[in-house]
C-alpha cells in the first residue's frame, strides 16, 4: 500500500465495491436470520453473513476506521447475552414438564408464517445474534493482526 | 486446619453431586419411557409398510414427513425443527464451540489490542510496585 501525505491511498473500485455492497450484505443477513425457519438458511448462516459486512467495511475503508464504527465491547457482552438467552429459552419446555429445548409456545401464527414455529424462532433468533456478535468479534481480532503494523509503517513513513 | 476443613467440605460436595447423578441416571434408566424413538410416529410404519400410507401426491413421501413432523413440532421447516426442537443439545453445543474458540483467539491475539486500551493501567501496577 502506498501512503502519500499520511493519507492512505485505498483502492477506489474497492472502497466503492464495499459501499455498494456493505448495506446488501446487512439487509440479507437479517432477512436469513428472521426468515430462518420458514426457508433455507437460519441463525448461523444469517449471522455469519451479518459478520461479513465488518470484513467489507475492513476492506474498503482499513482497520482504523472499522474498529470505530463497530463497538468490540458490545459485541463480547452480546454473544454471552446470545448464548443466556438460548439456555433460558431450551430450560422452558422443562418449566413446562417436558424435555430441554421443547417447543412451548406454538400457537401463534399460521403454518408459514414469519414467527409461526413458537420458541424455535426465538431460538434460532438468538443463535443467530450470538453467531453475528461472534463472528464479527472474530473478525475485529484477526484484522487487528493485520492492521497496527500497518500504522506504525504510517506513522514511521510520517 | 482451614484447608483441611475446605478440602473435607469440597470432597462432600462432590460425592453429593456424583451420587445425585448417579440416582439420576438409574432412575432415568429404569423409570423414564424413550423419547423420540419414532415408534409412536408414523414416519417408522412408512419406512417399514409403505402401502398403508397414500403416496400419490405431488410431494410423495416428503409431504406425509412434513405432515407429521407438524403435529409433533409444530414447525413448517424440518431443518430447523431438527436443529432447535429435536437437536437442540446438538446446536447449543455447537455455539459454545464457537465461544469457546473465540475466548481462546481472544487470548492469543489480545496482546495486539494492548495498545487501543488506556495506559492508566499499566500506571497503576507500576505505582503498586
Amino acid at each position: 500500500m502506498k501512503y502519500k501525505k499520511g493519507i492512505e491511498q485505498k483502492n477506489i473500485i474497492v472502497k466503492c465495491g464495499s459501499d455498494k455492497f456493505l448495506p446488501f450484505a446487512l439487509v440479507f443477513g437479517l432477512y436469513v436470520i428472521l426468515f430462518g425457519t420458514v426457508s433455507p438458511g437460519g441463525g448461523f448462516q444469517g449471522g455469519v453473513i451479518v459478520a461479513s459486512s465488518a470484513l467489507l467495511l475492513y476492506l474498503g475503508y482499513g482497520y482504523k476506521t472499522a474498529s470505530k464504527a463497530i463497538n468490540s465491547e458490545a459485541l463480547r457482552v452480546g454473544e454471552s447475552l446470545g448464548a443466556t438467552l438460548y439456555v433460558i429459552l431450551g430450560l422452558g419446555g422443562i418449566f413446562v414438564g417436558s424435555v430441554f429445548c421443547r417447543n412451548i409456545f406454538y400457537n401463534d401464527g399460521a403454518v408459514g408464517d414469519m414467527i409461526s414455529a413458537g420458541t424455535i424462532t426465538f431460538m434460532s433468533y438468538a443463535v443467530g445474534f450470538k453467531v453475528l456478535c461472534g463472528v464479527g468479534f472474530l473478525l475485529l481480532l484477526l484484522m487487528g493482526i493485520l492492521a497496527p503494523d500497518a500504522d506504525d509503517e504510517k506513522e514511521e513513513a510520517k | 486446619m482451614k484447608t483441611k476443613t475446605r478440602r473435607l467440605i469440597a470432597l462432600i460436595c462432590a460425592v453429593l453431586i456424583l451420587a445425585a447423578g448417579l440416582y439420576a441416571v438409574v432412575y432415568a434408566k429404569i423409570n423414564l419411557p424413550p423419547t423420540y424413538d419414532g415408534s409412536k410416529v408414523d414416519v417408522n410404519d412408512l419406512y417399514e409398510h409403505p402401502d398403508h400410507e397414500n403416496l400419490k401426491d405431488a410431494d410423495g413421501a416428503a409431504a406425509i414427513i412434513v405432515q407429521k413432523n407438524l403435529k409433533e413440532a409444530y414447525a413448517a421447516n424440518d431443518v430447523a425443527s431438527i436443529v432447535f426442537d429435536f437437536r437442540g443439545y446438538d446446536t447449543l453445543g455447537e455455539s459454545f464451540i464457537l465461544l469457546t474458540a473465540i475466548a481462546g483467539s481472544f487470548v492469543i491475539l489480545a496482546k495486539h489490542r494492548k495498545e487501543d486500551l488506556p495506559k492508566e493501567q499499566e500506571g497503576g501496577q507500576t505505582d503498586e510496585v
